[in-house]
């Protein structure tokens, strides 16, 4: 008897084994999946009234910080700086999840003091359970100058630093109050931002593509620089209107007339005064592949090493390389060139750091609760997106813009701005003003963009130099203040 | 190992459990209160006083059951008390009244042995079967013992005695009386049944009317479990039944004769219950079925797969949100709370335990104490498997408890009976 007994136990024992090697299946191997599925309610729920770290600004700001409830161990999230800091710090909510730097530094900032079996383990060997914190590369003065200069307009400011990358200022108007996401009426909150016309939820200076319109043309004229295709004195054609080949269209000027006297115009003024005519001539002439060179150099058509997935800038050279007409509209940054504004402040930097790109970064250092860094930003180069010789002429072209051309509302007293206008097809109709540069201009500091979203509110005339330009010199007055 | 490290790995374990309730109040901001104290109380005074009963009364049983017992339990409790300290409460008053009861036992079969068990084995089917009508019982007659509806199955019973009400589901005991019974009659007709003469395609069968009286006793508890849809108990039973069937004649087709009827039976089940379909629905595809059908697996999913590694460490999950957490799916609490490492634990302590089930079945040389010890033991791990792997997804839920571990007072006394009958048969058969 003892035979069909001692089968059947090596049958028990095989189901006993698939439980083994089931439970190793969702425990271990698919754990991760299964835990962050968007239907556990689970890590969001652990994680309520659990301390976490601070963050800081570069200046010493308390941008978020948890502070014990009276009474109880749990902990209140706050985030001092409401929503001039919204889309950048984002919040931590076990109702509505995490965004921004309390998402994608959430391993770091969480406190790691659970009790569980594996914190009491790594405790016994010394490891710190703390939560740690951040400290950003923002200026909260500068970030507080674009949230006043946006106002009530729309849109978008970026500052950087040009020889580090390192993010000064990343404002996305209308914002926010964070502290409305992490309290117990969050769901109805959250619910109610997303409901918004205005759509204050969505980054605008890092997480939405948009045509970038004439400021576009300092990447047009980097790559023809450097391909020798023209100089600064190349003179060009000056028709009242461009005919795109092998198509009907044809690109005016904005105010429809001659870049110059009518027959022939140097680049120098084109670039000035932002004639769409010779830069579409221009565009055809450098060629798709050369554009899409320069383009790349700066971060285009590829991830960028964020905190968070960025999207991709966008110049689709295969496509335009067949097509002369498209070729022509991309030029002025119209058809289906797209960049974020920080996208076109990296394009500034590049040209202020004497044609080298460099990576945008948020955050300066990680520490512990007793100010040891614990990882520390290393500024990384994407490399040299243009000639030395190219970026000096471009800067030399971008301060008379300032000086004499489109963008002379940037000017500030004491200081030389340089930059580039922009003014690109928006929504229903309304035109984006956008203004992107470098200051001083001699020596440049610091790199920006400045979009401002046409609507009701700016109006159907509302241009680069007109809207954009002036914000840009309110967060050029910001940052000399900073340095004082 | 002596009954003197028997005992010393009863409080060891003892000591753990309270461990356990001691670190669910550290997470809930309570320190050492009086539940750490009472539950180790009753853990040592409970196994404890087992383990000299078993001294007593079955000296030389073996020591190697108690302890996973005790092990099995205090896992189980602390689970049990981080769901809910109410029912971890009201579980150490079943703990208190399941070791008793085993100690009864233990002093009952003192004198004649298990062939006590054997002679009365026509008696104990009577038992079992009234037992399992007991649910029928009318819910409103004015009589202080009543059946109860509870989830569309008729399993409970209440019995009011003046203040409290105490609720109890009979199939748990009925289970035992009806393994003994198999594992009696086949132990008395092992010879007849074992020459088979019937042919059926490869298979050889005995005579019809010897495995008649066996049909009839199986065939009345599975209806009357079907008519109360008691779902899991008539898989578990069944399944007692045909391995038992095996175990006592080596005839194979007896176990291909099972498996094709358990199909049989799971095809018009699904299409004659709803209950049924819903949980073949909630099987195959909990996450497409989340809202609904699928909810409960989807936690226990989730439960599961939030514990990972380490767990979250007792008291700081939230195996709250799982249906039934403290009951059908306490082994996708333990997982969440204790992790892999915790889940891997939990198989390996039921593991042993049907290892030294088996083993004292291995060793018996009467057939009945053979039956009796493989039956009960096959039984118990059927039933480990069913459940832990209606929890994993490995087959479909049938809403039976884990042993030991689950919340719920019957289950408890049941498998406690069940290890003192296992104990006096180790006992019997020790050299």
């Amino acid at each position: 008897m003892n035979g069909p007994i001692r089968r059947l136990a090596i049958g028990l024992f095989l189901a006993f084994s698939a439980l083994l090697l089931s439970v190793t299946w969702l425990q271990v191997i698919r754990a991760d999946d299964l835990k962050n599925d968007t239907r556990n309610p689970r890590p969001a729920l652990l994680a309520r009234g659990k301390e976490r770290g601070v963050i800081i600004t570069a200046d010493g700001t308390v941008v978020a910080r948890s502070v014990q409830e009276e009474n109880s161990r749990d902990f209140r999230r706050e985030y001092p700086e409401g929503p001039a800091f919204a889309h950048l710090v984002g919040y931590s909510s076990f109702l509505v999840g995490e965004s921004g730097l309390e998402a994608a530094y959430s391993p770091q900032l969480r406190t790691r003091r659970d009790v569980t079996i594996s914190d009491i383990i790594a405790a016994f060997f010394g490891a710190d359970l703390s939560p740690k914190n951040l400290e950003l590369t923002v200026d909260a003065r500068i970030q507080r100058a674009a949230s006043d200069a946006l106002a009530e307009f729309t849109g978008a400011v970026v500052v950087l630093d040009v020889e580090t990358g390192a993010v000064l200022a990343s404002y996305s108007n209308p914002s926010f109050d964070p502290e409305a996401l992490v309290g117990d009426d969050a769901t109805g909150n959250w619910e109610e931002l997303g409901a918004d016309p205005t759509r204050p939820l969505n980054d605008r200076a890092t997480r939405e593509l948009y045509a970038p319109g004439s400021t576009f043309k300092v990447v047009v004229a980097a790559a023809a620089m450097d391909t020798g295709v023209a100089g600064p004195a190349t003179m060009f054609a000056d028709p009242r209107e461009f005919q795109l080949p092998g198509s009907s269209a044809t690109i005016s000027n904005f105010d429809g007339r001659v870049c110059g006297d009518g027959n022939a115009v140097q680049l120098r003024r084109a670039f000035v005064r932002s004639c769409n005519t010779i830069f579409a001539d221009l565009a055809i002439q450098v060629g798709a592949a050369n554009i899409g060179l320069t383009a790349e150099g700066l971060g285009w058509n590829r991830r960028i090493d964020f905190p968070w997935s960025l999207p991709e800038a966008a110049f689709r050279t295969e496509e335009l390389a067949n097509d002369a007409a498209a070729l022509g509209q991309s030029g002025i940054g119209e058809r289906d060139v797209r960049a974020t504004p920080l996208h076109m402040a990296m394009v500034a930097a590049a040209v202020a750091n004497d044609g080298v790109a460099v990576t945008p970064y948020l955050v300066q250092r990680v520490f512990d609760a007793d100010g040891v860094t614990v990882e520390e930003a290393e500024p990384t180069p994407i490399g040299r997106a243009m000639a030395s010789e190219t970026a000096a002429q471009l800067r030399e072209l971008m301060t008379q813009v300032v000086i004499e051309g489109t963008g002379r509302r940037a000017a500030v007293p004491g200081i030389q701005v340089a930059g580039k206008t922009g003014t690109a097809t928006g929504a229903r109709g309304f035109s984006n003003a956008w203004f992107i540069g470098f200051a001083p201009a001699e020596a440049p500091r610091i790199a920006f963009a400045v979009l401002v979203e046409g609507n009701e509110l700016t109006g159907e005339d509302a241009t680069g130099g007109t809207l954009a330009a002036p914000i840009a010199a309110r967060i050029v007055e910001a940052w000399r203040e900073t340095n004082n | 190992m002596t009954r003197k490290a028997e005992l010393a790995s009863i409080v060891t374990a003892s000591a753990l459990a309270s461990f356990g309730v001691t670190l669910v109040n550290f997470a809930r901001d309570a320190g050492i209160d009086v539940q750490v104290g009472v539950t180790f109380l009753v853990f040592v005074i409970a196994f404890g006083g087992l383990s000299l009963a078993a001294q007593r009364w079955a000296p030389k049983a073996t020591p190697l059951l108690l302890p996973l017992v005790v092990a099995i339990t205090g896992l189980g409790f602390m689970t049990v008390y981080s769901l809910s300290a109410t029912r971890a409460g009201l579980q150490r008053w079943w703990i208190l009244i399941g070791a008793a009861m085993a100690g009864v036992v233990l002093w009952l079969l003192a004198g004649r042995g298990t062939s006590l068990l054997r002679r009365y084995r026509n008696l104990l089917l009577l038992v079992s079967v009234g037992l399992l009508l007991l649910p029928n019982l009318p819910t409103g007659w004015g009589f202080p013992l009543r059946g109860l509806e509870q989830g569309g199955s008729r399993l409970w019973v209440t019995l009011d005695v003046g203040f409290i009400s105490i609720g109890f589901q009979p199939a748990e005991l009925a289970k035992l009386g009806l393994v003994i019974f198999f594992a009696g009659y086949l132990a008395d007709h092992q010879r007849a049944l074992r020459e088979a003469h019937r042919r059926i395609g490869p298979f050889r069968f005995p005579e019809p009317r010897q495995l008649v009286p066996l049909l009839v006793a199986w065939g009345a508890s599975v209806v009357i479990l079907i008519w109360q849809r008691d779902l899991g108990a008539s898989i578990l039973l069944f399944a007692g039944f045909v391995l038992l069937l095996y175990a006592a004649t080596g005839t194979s087709g007896y176990l291909a004769t099972g498996g094709l009827l358990t199909l049989v039976a799971g095809f018009a089940a699904y299409f004659a219950f709803d209950h049924v379909q819903r949980r073949v629905i909630a099987w195959l595809s909990p996450f497409e079925h989340y809202a609904d059908e699928g909810y409960q697996i989807a936690q226990g999913v989730f439960a599961l797969a939030t514990g990972s590694l380490a767990g979250s460490g007792p008291g700081l999950g939230r195996p709250d949100l799982i249906p039934n957490a403290s009951t059908d799916f306490i082994f996708a609490a333990v997982g969440e709370e204790l992790g892999f490492a915790g889940s891997v634990v939990v198989i390996a302590l039921y593991a042993l335990f049907v290892s030294v089930g088996l083993g004292i079945a291995f060793r018996s040389r009467d057939t009945f104490r053979k039956l009796l010890a493989a039956g009960l033991t096959l039984t118990f791990g059927v039933q480990v498997f069913l459940i832990v792997g209606g929890v994993l997804r490995i087959v479909p839920l049938t809403g039976i408890t884990l042993p030991f571990m689950s919340y719920g007072g019957s289950a408890l006394v049941g498998n406690l009976i069940l290890a003192a009958l296992l104990l006096r048969i180790s006992h019997e058969e020790a050299p």
